[in-house]
C-alpha cells in the first residue's frame, strides 16, 4: 500500500534538486491501461484457495489425506492390479495364510522363470485342473500351434521348454529344479493359424501372484476381497453422507428461514426422530425392506432398479435408513447456521429485491454455510461406514459373495480362534479409513471455519 | 422446574407412542406370518392368528397394544417361548438385568475414566502424556466395537487364557472385564476428547486467572472451577452415549455369548415374534428417553445459567 502511494505521489520528487525537463507530451491524460499499471494489485484469494492454504499447514490432516488417498487407490485401482477376483473361489487354494501358496501354486512357483507355463483361459490363473481331451491352440513366439490331447492329463502343468511342449508333474520337480519332463503324450502339433474354430486358447501367465492376505475357507483371495470391501464401504459411506447432506440441508434451511409455526412443527419432528433409538428401527427396516426391494429389483426394468439391484437390497436399505433417520443432525446444524445468517443485510437486500425463498436458500444461505456442510458431511462418512459394519456384523448388511469391510470382519470373527489373521486386514483398513476421515474432517473444520479454531 | 419435568415426561410419552406406532407398522410389514413353517396348514395359521388376535384389523391391534402397555402388560411371546409373558422374558429371565448391568457399568467406566483423562490431557497440554492420550483417543474413536471385542477375545481369552471367552450370565468378576472394556472404550475416548477441549476452553477464561491470582491450588482450580464449567458438553453427549451403548451391547453380547436383551432383539426380529419385538423396542426406547431426560435435568443442575424453558426455544 505504501509503495503504491509512493509511486502515485508527485510530491515525492523535490523539484529543486532534480532537474526535470517537461514536454507537452507529459501533460497528456493517462490512458486507462497506464492507470491500471500504476496500481499494484494482488490476486484476490478465493475462499477455497484460502482454506486449502490453511489446510496445507496442518501436517496431521495432510498426512491423513494422503493416507486416505492411498486407501482410495487400494480400493479402486488395486483390484485391477492383482489377478484375483473377489467372488471367485479358487479351488485347491482354501484357507491359506498370508503369503502362503497352495501345493499347486508352489509347484508352479518352483519352476517359475525356468519355463513358460501355459494355462487355458477357461481355467483360473494359478490353478491347475485336469486338461480334458480335445484340441488346444497356443502361440509360441510368432507362430501359432495346435495340439490335440486325446486323454485327460490330470494335475499337470503344460510347459514349453526349448520350444517343445512338455508336461511336468509334481513328482518331476525336486528341490525347485525340473528333474524330468515328459513330452506331451500323443501330441499332434501342427502349424495352425485360423482362430475362432472352437479351440481353447492357451495363455501364458508369467508368474504366480501370492495371496498376500491369504484366502478364506472357500478359496477366495482375501486381498481382492479386502480391496473390494473397502470400495463397497467407501461407496456406502459417501452415498449415505450425500443423502444426509441433501435432505438435512434442505430441511434445515427451510425450517430456519421460515421460522414461526413452520419452524416449530419441523423442529418437533426433528426432536422426535432424534430421540428414537435408531438402531432398533434400523434393524426392523433392514428386515422389512429386504424382500420388497429384492422383488422390485427382479421385476422392474427401470435403470434405477437395475443399478440398485447390483448393490443389493442390504445396501439400498442402509441408504433408505439414512434418508429416514440420520439427517436430523445435519438439519439441526444447517438450521442453526441459517438462523444466524438470515439476519444479515445481504439476505434483507435480496428479499427487498424480490428474491424468492428458494433463491435465497440456494444463492445466499447454503453457499455461506458451505464450510459447515463440508465438515459435517465428511464426518458423516465414518458414521455410515460404522453403521454398515455393525449391520453386517449382525448378518444384515451386504450379502455374499459381495463383501464390505464389516462383513469381512464379521466372517473373520466367526473363525477367529483358528485364523486370527483374517480379522487383521479388514479391521486395519476400516480403522484407517475412519481415522483418516476423522482427522481430515478436523483439519477441514480448522481450514474452512477459522472462527471455530481455538 | 417441576412444570418442566412434567412437560418433558409428557413429550417422552408421546415419543414412546410414536415409536410404538412405527414399530407396529414396521413389524407387520415384515413379509410372512410368524406361524408360517414348512408343516403348517392355512387352517392352523388362521387358528393361531385368531388365538393371538392377529386376525383383527391392524388399527385395533395397535389400540390393544397401547391399552395393554398402559396397564403394564406387554403381552405373551408367540414363538421363542410360546405362551410366556413378555414381562417375564424381559425382566425376570435376567435378560434386561444383564443388559442394564452391562450398560450402566460401561457408562460409569466411560465417564469415570474418560473425564479424568481429559482433565489430565488439558492440564498437561503439549506434554508427552497429552500426546499419548491424543493418539489413544483418536485411534479409539476409529475402532469399531466388534473389532475391539474380537481383539480382546483373541489376546486375553484365546492366547493368554487369563479371562473366560464366554461371559455367560456374568457370574464372576472376570467375565465382566472384556465386555465392559469393549463397550465403553469408544465412549471413554470420546468423552476424554470432549473434556480436554472444553477444559482448555475453561482454563483460558478470566475467572480461572482470577482464582489463580487468589492463590487457589492447582487441584482446587481444576476440580472446583474449571471442571464444573467444562462438564456441560460432556453431559449433553451422555444422551447419545446411552443410545450408543445399547447398539454396542448388541455386538458385545453376541461376541461374548451373553444372553442379554440386545442379542434377543435380533433373534425376535428374525422370527417375527411380534409381542417380543414390541416389548424390547419399547423397553429399550423408554430407557434411552429416560436417560435423555435425566441428562437434561443434570444439565440444569451443573449450570444454573441454563433456564430450562428457554432450552425448549
Amino acid at each position: 500500500m505504501k509503495e503504491t502511494f509512493a509511486k502515485l505521489s508527485p510530491f515525492q520528487v523535490d523539484p529543486d534538486r532534480v532537474d526535470i525537463k517537461l514536454t507537452r507530451a507529459d501533460f497528456e491524460k493517462a490512458t486507462s491501461e497506464e492507470k491500471s499499471s500504476m496500481v499494484e494489485t494482488r490476486k484476490s484469494v478465493s475462499y477455497w484457495r484460502d482454506a486449502w492454504r490453511r489446510f496445507r499447514k496442518n501436517t496431521v490432516s495432510m498426512v491423513s489425506l494422503f493416507i486416505f488417498l492411498m486407501v482410495l487407490f487400494f480400493a479402486f485401482i488395486g483390484p485391477k492390479l492383482i489377478p484375483y477376483d473377489y467372488a471367485n473361489q479358487y479351488r485347491s487354494s482354501q484357507k491359506l495364510a498370508p503369503g502362503e501358496y497352495s501345493e499347486k501354486e508352489a509347484l508352479i512357483k518352483s519352476i517359475e522363470g525356468k519355463v513358460q507355463i501355459m494355462y487355458a483361459t477357461a481355467l483360473q490363473p494359478g490353478s491347475i485342473t485336469a486338461l480334458s481331451a480335445g484340441n488346444y491352440y497356443i502361440k509360441l513366439g510368432s507362430r501359432c500351434y495346435c495340439f490335440t490331447i486325446d486323454k485327460t492329463l490330470g494335475d499337470t502343468v503344460i510347459a514349453v521348454i526349448d520350444n517343445n511342449l512338455v508336461t511336468i508333474k509334481e513328482r518331476d520337480i525336486k528341490d525347485g529344479e525340473i528333474a524330468s519332463a515328459t513330452p506331451l503324450p500323443n501330441l499332434l502339433m501342427s502349424e495352425k493359424v485360423a482362430k475362432g474354430q472352437g479351440y481353447v486358447k492357451l495363455q501364458a501367465v508369467k508368474r504366480v501372484f501370492p495371496h498376500v492376505f491369504g484366502t478364506d475357507s472357500t478359496g477366495r483371495d482375501l486381498m481382492a476381497r479386502t480391496m473390494y470391501g473397502a470400495r463397497v464401504s467407501i461407496i456406502i459411506g459417501v452415498t449415505a453422507a450425500v443423502i444426509v447432506l441433501i435432505i438435512g440441508s434442505i430441511y434445515g434451511s427451510i425450517s430456519g428461514l421460515a421460522g414461526g409455526a413452520v419452524d416449530f412443527v419441523m423442529q418437533r419432528i426433528v426432536e422426535l426422530i432424534y430421540s428414537i433409538p435408531e438402531v432398533l428401527i434400523v434393524l426392523l427396516l433392514q428386515v422389512v425392506l429386504k424382500d420388497p426391494l429384492q422383488n422390485w429389483f427382479d421385476t422392474s426394468t427401470s435403470p434405477l432398479a437395475k443399478a440398485m439391484g447390483d448393490l443389493g437390497s442390504g445396501i439400498v436399505s442402509i441408504f433408505i435408513t439414512f434418508a429416514l433417520l440420520y439427517w436430523v443432525t445435519m438439519a439441526r446444524i444447517v438450521r442453526g447456521q441459517v438462523l444466524q445468517l438470515k439476519k444479515q443485510e445481504y439476505v434483507t437486500a435480496a428479499t427487498a429485491l424480490g428474491a424468492s425463498s428458494r433463491r435465497i436458500i440456494r444463492r445466499h444461505l447454503l453457499p455461506n454455510c458451505v464450510g459447515q456442510l463440508v465438515i459435517t458431511t465428511c464426518l458423516q462418512i465414518p458414521s455410515a461406514i460404522f453403521l454398515e459394519s455393525f449391520l453386517s456384523f449382525l448378518g444384515l448388511g451386504v450379502s455374499a459373495p459381495m463383501a464390505s469391510l464389516g462383513s469381512l470382519c464379521s466372517d473373520a470373527i466367526a473363525t477367529i480362534s483358528l485364523y486370527p489373521y483374517r480379522l487383521v486386514y479388514p479391521a486395519v483398513v476400516l480403522t484407517i479409513i475412519v481415522l483418516t476421515l476423522n482427522l481430515v474432517g478436523d483439519g477441514l473444520r480448522d481450514a474452512l471455519d477459522p472462527r471455530l479454531k481455538k | 422446574m417441576g412444570l418442566y419435568i412434567l412437560k418433558r415426561i409428557g413429550v417422552a410419552m408421546l415419543t414412546l407412542l410414536v415409536i410404538m406406532t412405527i414399530t407396529f407398522f414396521l413389524m407387520n410389514a415384515i413379509p410372512g406370518s410368524p406361524f408360517l413353517t414348512e408343516k403348517s396348514t392355512p387352517q392352523q395359521i388362521e387358528l393361531a392368528n385368531k388365538k393371538y388376535g392377529l386376525d383383527k384389523p391392524l388399527i385395533v391391534q395397535l389400540k390393544n397394544y397401547i391399552v395393554n402397555y398402559l396397564k403394564g402388560d406387554l403381552g405373551t411371546s408367540l414363538k421363542m417361548q410360546e405362551g410366556t409373558s413378555v414381562n417375564e422374558i424381559i425382566f425376570n429371565q435376567g435378560k434386561f438385568g444383564l443388559s442394564i448391568k452391562l450398560g450402566l457399568l460401561a457408562l460409569l467406566v466411560a465417564v469415570v475414566i474418560g473425564i479424568p483423562l481429559g482433565c489430565i490431557a488439558a492440564y498437561r497440554r503439549g506434554g508427552w502424556l497429552d500426546g499419548f492420550l491424543r493418539v489413544l483417543t483418536t485411534v479409539g474413536v476409529a475402532i469399531p466395537t466388534f473389532v475391539l471385542a474380537a481383539l480382546l477375545l483373541i489376546v486375553f481369552a484365546v492366547k493368554l487364557s487369563w479371562l473366560p471367552s464366554l461371559s455367560g450370565n456374568l457370574t464372576n468378576w472376570k467375565s465382566y472385564i472384556m465386555p465392559i472394556i469393549s463397550l465403553s472404550f469408544y465412549y471413554m475416548c470420546y468423552i476424554a476428547k470432549l473434556t480436554r477441549t472444553s477444559m482448555l476452553d475453561a482454563i483460558n477464561q478470566d475467572y480461572i486467572r482470577t482464582a489463580k491470582a487468589k492463590g487457589v491450588n492447582t487441584r482446587g482450580l481444576i476440580l472446583k472451577h474449571a471442571l464444573r464449567n467444562s462438564l456441560i458438553p460432556v453431559i449433553t453427549y451422555l444422551g447419545p452415549v446411552c443410545a450408543g451403548i445399547i447398539t454396542g451391547s448388541f455386538v458385545v453380547e453376541s461376541t461374548f455369548s451373553i444372553p442379554g436383551l440386545g442379542k434377543y432383539f435380533v433373534q425376535c426380529v428374525m422370527s417375527r415374534d411380534y409381542p417380543v419385538i414390541m416389548g424390547t423396542t419399547v423397553v429399550l426406547s423408554a430407557l434411552v428417553i429416560f436417560m435423555n431426560l435425566v441428562v437434561d435435568i443434570a444439565y440444569k443442575l451443573v449450570d444454573p445459567r441454563i433456564t430450562l424453558v428457554s432450552a425448549e426455544e
